[in-house]
């Protein structure tokens, strides 16, 4: 093949044009730390590294999610353990007064202290936390326990579940509903409304509020399952979010293996691309060959 | 017998013929790094030797050569390689238009990033699960809105650069078919020259590279064939004739240069932008087919190149102008139309049947979904959700608790639309089949990363071809390169060739000057 100097010369600039896309190439992926910029360069890795994206977005708002639902039981739980203290207090203050020895005067600052009790637990059932009432189902914006004119208590029956998505597809109800924690109707604070009109009543007899004793154990007992309950619940949310954190580790592997450079490779291209590149430089630097012309006179 | 004088005349032939390969070397040196330009050489011819056979022929032993003649001054080219040069420049020129539409898409969709509608999207569904879980929460309702309202304009923003950079594509082509025009003019008239020179027995070697050059480019845009057609009159064998340039409409060829004159491309429902009465610009609608000097020949018989690469960028029409809209970018737009229509009225079903914090219900969130057509253009948020408690949140009424309907808004994200109803939590369903929804298969996000994936696709295809069909061409131009550029050594070779052989026949002309100044002078002189 007849070869002259503009072939040459052409050649070269072509070569080492190509060679600087590469250097671009590979200097592009190092400074982005990904192996694509744009879907053309691996339909493929693009399409799955949308798909995953948005199944990290999604895993990582359920993160999100699980904050919430703590907050949610964590603070049921701390209301009804204070619930039950007081319930224990008033427990104590029945088996003192049933005592037939106790004089009226005493049993008149039980009374007094059973319905300031029962005032605090009404504050408890009214436990807000942020702007919602956490006892009174769907109705957050209301308090569950409303004290009437007349003094006598009502619980709200808004028992509807809240749920809270924890995982795909999966709603955990976060809340104790109220007539679940404090009894509908004739429920604890009626008890309670009544034991203190007993106490402030004269004739009553000691054995009458021994019977108050049963009533408050049964309240007790009832509290305890609840708590129960919402501890059980407690221990499934923390497996349900072990699974998460591990579903979250797994999504930003399968992200980073489909689209990150791996460093070691990229960095040992570019080297290698340089002394291509310097050797094309060093190659072109030869190929303008003296002629003819230089050796005629 | 022989002239006393022959020998100088031989001589003289030598010097004569000698001097033009060393003007015609001198003309190679000059043009040695001019583009299109083949090396031209001097056909050297012995001149027809004394005696001729005849009656009255002179009786000497043979005949005499009587010296050197130029011939003609020819071209070194090989017709075979332009055309396969033409072949893989036109490819090439399709190719790059094609990756290049690729590209500007795909640098406007920005995907996969931290910033494309997929993130976006992403982050609207993320607000509705915070909002699952605090449904009673300014804040949470504000962020939805917001979102929401980021969704909205990223459609628009998609919608609107890709018709902007489809417009420009319109003026790419009304660009390139004046430039196609106005080469195909410059060949007419270089034919019109060659037409006129051919015939009195000359080569017009220059007007021939400049044609060549003009058809190499012209083959960029539009592949074409090439005919040649002699001139007649006193033509030399080697005279290569006017050009035909043509391309093939089914089995029809359509001329675009017949001899002396030339035909312009347009589009019959264009515009014509630049007021020189040839409508250029293709109309918005897309291309059915083209005019080319009075012939319609349609969109799927246009063969490859440039301005084909170009047009289905912008938009054809493949079965005449009842068939849809094809292209890159109108199938695109067309495709986010239905992705904005799908997602807005699939939401806004979900959405009419929650209740919000104020026990609003039947309310919609996105507006301006009237027709698929121009959805992601038009689609907006609707006016009652400037009040976030207009924000359906809640599956039943009076339950400011109730976050079960932002669970269901943000499970829309992954229905199926291929269902013909769904049913959410709290009893709540959406019929899919009654909303006639554009899209009827996978999800709103699969149907999405598949348009990125074919783009994708589609990109790395045209990129491919373009590398593949520029290494071809590289390699057809080697080989012509190898036949037509000019050597410098090669060049310097020839000067010396020609210097020493003129140089020689000077001496002749000496040599022989003494040989008469012997007879004339020297003779008869003996004793004097």
């Amino acid at each position: 093949m007849r070869i002259t100097q503009s072939m040459l010369a052409n050649n070269m600039l072509k070569q080492i044009t190509r060679s600087y896309e590469k250097l671009d190439q590979y200097q592009t992926q190092l400074s982005t730390g990904k192996k694509i910029t744009r879907p053309s360069d691996d339909p493929v890795v693009a399409m799955k590294g949308i798909a995953y994206r948005s199944n990290l977005a999604e895993v990582e708002q359920f993160k999100r999610n699980f904050s919430e639902a703590y907050n949610w039981v964590e603070n049921s739980d701390s209301a009804l353990d204070k619930a039950t203290q007081a319930l224990q207090r008033i427990r104590e203050l029945v088996v003192q007064a049933s005592n037939d020895t106790y004089e009226e005067t005493q049993r008149q600052a039980i009374a007094k202290e059973v319905r300031q009790l029962t005032e605090h637990l009404v504050t408890i059932a009214n436990t807000k936390v942020g702007d919602k009432y956490i006892f009174n189902g769907a109705q957050t914006t209301e308090p569950p326990v409303t004290v009437n004119a007349d003094g006598t208590i009502t619980v709200s029956t808004n028992d509807q579940q809240l749920n809270i998505e924890l995982a795909k597809g999966v709603y955990i109800p976060v809340n104790i509903p109220p007539s679940t924690a404090f009894g509908a109707g004739n429920g604890l604070f009626s008890d309670l409304q009544d034991l203190a009109a007993s106490l402030e009543n004269a004739s009553t007899t000691g054995d009458e509020l021994t019977g108050y004793l049963d009533k408050l154990d049964n309240h007790l007992t009832h509290l305890l399952g609840v708590r129960a309950e919402l501890g059980a619940r407690m221990n499934r949310i923390e497996l349900m979010e072990d699974r998460i954190d591990g579903q979250q580790v797994i999504a930003e592997k399968m992200l980073s293996d489909n689209e990150d450079v791996d460093l070691e490779k990229v960095i040992t291209d570019l080297k290698t691309q340089e002394s291509v590149h310097r050797a094309a430089l060093a190659v072109g630097a030869r190929i303008i060959q003296p002629t003819l012309v230089d050796f005629l006179r | 017998m022989l002239s006393t004088f022959h020998g100088l005349e031989a001589a003289r032939r030598a010097m004569m013929a000698q001097q033009a390969a060393l003007y015609t070397t001198g003309h190679n040196i000059a043009n040695a790094n001019t583009e299109g330009y083949t090396r031209q050489r001097v056909q050297l011819e012995a001149t027809t030797p004394f005696p001729t056979p005849g009656l009255n022929r002179p009786n000497i032993p043979g005949q005499m050569g009587t010296g050197v003649e130029a011939a003609s001054v020819e071209r070194v080219r090989e017709y075979f390689l332009d055309i396969q040069y033409r072949g893989e420049n036109s490819k090439l020129g399709y190719w790059e238009a094609r990756a290049d539409a690729v590209a500007k898409m795909e640098d406007i969709m920005n995907e996969p990033s931290d910033s494309g509608l997929a993130k976006t999207m992403d982050q609207f569904w993320q607000a509705l699960q915070d909002l699952s879980t605090h449904p009673e929460n300014e804040g949470a309702r504000s962020v939805v809105r917001q979102r929401g309202l980021a969704v909205v304009e990223t459609f628009h923003y998609l919608s609107n650069s890709l018709t902007q950079i489809r417009t420009d594509i319109g003026t790419q082509i009304g660009v390139t078919v004046t430039k196609i025009n106005s080469i195909l003019d410059q060949i007419s008239k270089l034919n019109a020259q060659i037409a006129e020179i051919e015939p009195n027995g000359y080569l017009p070697n220059d007007l021939y590279d400049e044609r060549d050059r003009l058809v190499d480019e012209l083959s960029k845009f539009i592949d074409i064939q090439v005919e040649k057609h002699p001139v007649g009159g006193n033509a030399l064998p080697a005279a290569e004739g006017t050009y035909d340039v043509y391309i093939l409409n089914g089995n029809e060829k359509v001329y675009l240069v017949q001899g002396r004159t030339a035909s312009s491309i347009s589009f019959p429902d264009g515009s014509d932008v630049d007021d020189d009465g040839v409508r250029e610009t293709p109309p918005d609608t897309g291309v059915g087919a083209l005019d080319i000097g009075g012939t319609a020949v349609s969109f799927s018989n246009l063969p490859s190149g440039k301005l084909r690469g170009l047009i289905e960028g912008y938009g054809y029409y493949e079965n005449g102008a009842n068939g849809n809209v094809e292209g890159l970018y109108p199938e695109m737009l067309a495709n986010l139309d239905k992705l904005a229509y799908t997602f807005g009225t699939l939401f806004n079903a979900v959405h009419e049947q929650g209740y919000g914090l104020n026990g609003n219900t039947g309310l919609a969130f996105f507006s301006g979904l009237d027709q698929v057509n121009g959805a992601a253009k038009t689609i907006a948020l609707a006016s009652d959700i400037d009040d976030l408690d207009n924000i359906a949140a809640a599956t039943r009424d009076k339950e400011s608790g109730n976050g079960n309907n932002a669970i269901n808004l943000a499970n829309v994200r992954s229905l199926l639309l291929s269902n013909t109803t769904v049913s959410l939590q709290d009893g709540i369903s959406v019929d899919l089949a009654s909303l006639g929804l554009p899209l009827t298969s996978g999800t709103i996000e699969t149907n999405y990363q598949g348009w990125i994936g074919q783009l994708g696709v589609a990109g790395e295809q045209a990129n491919r071809m373009k590398s593949n069909s520029e290494t071809l061409r590289q390699s057809v131009e080697e080989r012509r390169q190898s036949v037509s550029a000019v050597s410098l050594d090669e060049e310097m070779m020839n000067m010396i060739k020609f210097q020493h052989a003129y140089n020689a026949a000077a001496r002749q002309i000496t040599a022989i000057d003494e040989m008469l100044d012997k007879i004339i002078n020297g003779m008869g002189v003996v004793g004097r």
